[in-house]
């Protein structure tokens, strides 16, 4: 017996990211999911930027396959900051930021910032409720990544090229990446990012904060019609 | 690794339909995934093989078709076909869209043996 279906397989999961979505625009929170290859920045990034977006405050779920690390470096600075262990997941899934959300006082945050598992491919597949989906992308990964990933860049709300203070030991070509992206994607600022220099960053607190004033609630990525 | 994740779901779907159906064993599960998801056919088909051990899908073939995408440009809604790696809308010449189909990952149907197709195979 053949039995027909119409079922997306994934359904579970973007169900339950639509309800996040819900909970965190309930409480006025845009939700910013980061997504990057391992040692890109993402931690760093949120060691700088949380201080500087005060007085809003924010909350961190980190995942992670082993360590609570990541969550102890944001823990002093966060209303919140919990690691969930993905084993040997390769990315986040919805239902784990749902129990995470449970944790978190959602009426003290305005900025809830998921670290993604460190990964270019898997990650932008599962929709965790996100607004707005980040993107770092380190020099010493090498210029050819745009090209290399080109549907994680096509999602991308925005790109941080980030360790632009290693430019004068790399060659890096920046025309490259960006005649890369132009054929995937012009709607994301690519901001030329140190956290260690300290470039670009009041570019990216600028945009924090204009996302947060006008896409708490927004579905990213793929739209259904 | 992701397609481990994938099958994972699908399993869990199968099963229940074919529990809901009376369903002994199934045979064929037909699947259609778009383009944009960049699944490996190979890789899913043995992620498959591995997770259907010692359930009513043991055995089972899934089948893989991949569709292709169609993006909408969000400054002119022009829709049109992207490739995998260009976005490019030929109109207005900026990559700016939302993916309207052919992202999504699609449980088709299945095959499966019941216990009434059981009985009369028996009485055959
Ligand atoms: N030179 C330089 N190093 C950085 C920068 N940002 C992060 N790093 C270093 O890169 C390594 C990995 O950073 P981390 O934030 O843990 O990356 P994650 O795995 O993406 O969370 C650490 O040794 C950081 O100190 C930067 O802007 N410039
Ligand atoms: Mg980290
Ligand atoms: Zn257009």
């Amino acid at each position: 017996m053949k039995i027909k279906v119409i079922k997306h397989i994934l359904a579970a999961n973007d169900e339950i990211a639509s309800l996040n979505r819900k909970k965190l625009a309930d409480a006025d929170v845009l939700g910013l999911n980061l997504i990057s290859s391992p040692g890109s920045g993402k931690t760093t990034l949120l060691e700088k930027t949380i201080p500087a977006l005060l007085p809003e405050r924010s909350s961190v779920i980190v995942g992670d396959l082993q360590t609570g690390r990541d969550a102890e470096r944001v823990a002093k600075m966060a209303v919140e900051s919990i690691q969930i262990n993905t084993g040997l997941s390769c990315h986040l899934y919805a239902n784990q930021i749902q129990s995470a959300l449970d944790d978190i006082d959602l009426a003290q945050t305005d900025y809830m910032f998921i670290e993604n598992v460190g990964n270019m491919v898997c990650p932008g597949e599962f929709d965790l409720g996100e607004n707005v989906k980040v993107i770092l992308y380190s020099l010493p990964e090498g210029d050819d990544k745009v090209a290399k990933y080109p549907t994680i860049f096509s999602v991308a709300d925005i790109i941080l090229l980030t360790k632009c203070d290693l430019k004068p030991v790399l060659d890096f070509s920046m025309q490259r990446v960006k005649e890369d992206l132009a054929k995937l994607n012009t709607r994301a600022p690519l901001i030329e990012f140190s956290s260690k220099t300290k470039e670009g960053f009041d570019e990216w607190l600028d945009w924090l904060r204009k996302e947060k004033r006008e896409h708490v609630g927004r579905q990213v990525g793929f739209v259904k019609e | 690794m992701h397609e481990f994740s994938i099958v994972s779901s699908l399993l869990e779907q199968v099963l229940e339909i074919a529990k809901s159906n009376n369903a002994l064993k199934v045979n064929e599960v037909e699947i259609e995934a778009g383009v944009i998801r960049q699944i490996v056919p190979e890789i899913m088909t043995t992620a498959w093989e591995s997770i259907i051990v010692d359930t009513i899908a043991d055995g089972s073939v899934l089948k893989i078709t991949v569709v292709p995408a169609i993006a909408k440009c969000r400054i002119c809604e022009n829709q049109f076909e992207p490739e995998i790696d260009n976005y490019l809308c030929q109109k207005c010449l900026k990559a700016d869209v939302d993916i309207i189909s052919g992202n999504d990952i699609m449980l088709k149907s299945i095959d499966c043996q019941t216990l009434n197709e059981q009985e009369e195979q028996d009485e055959d």
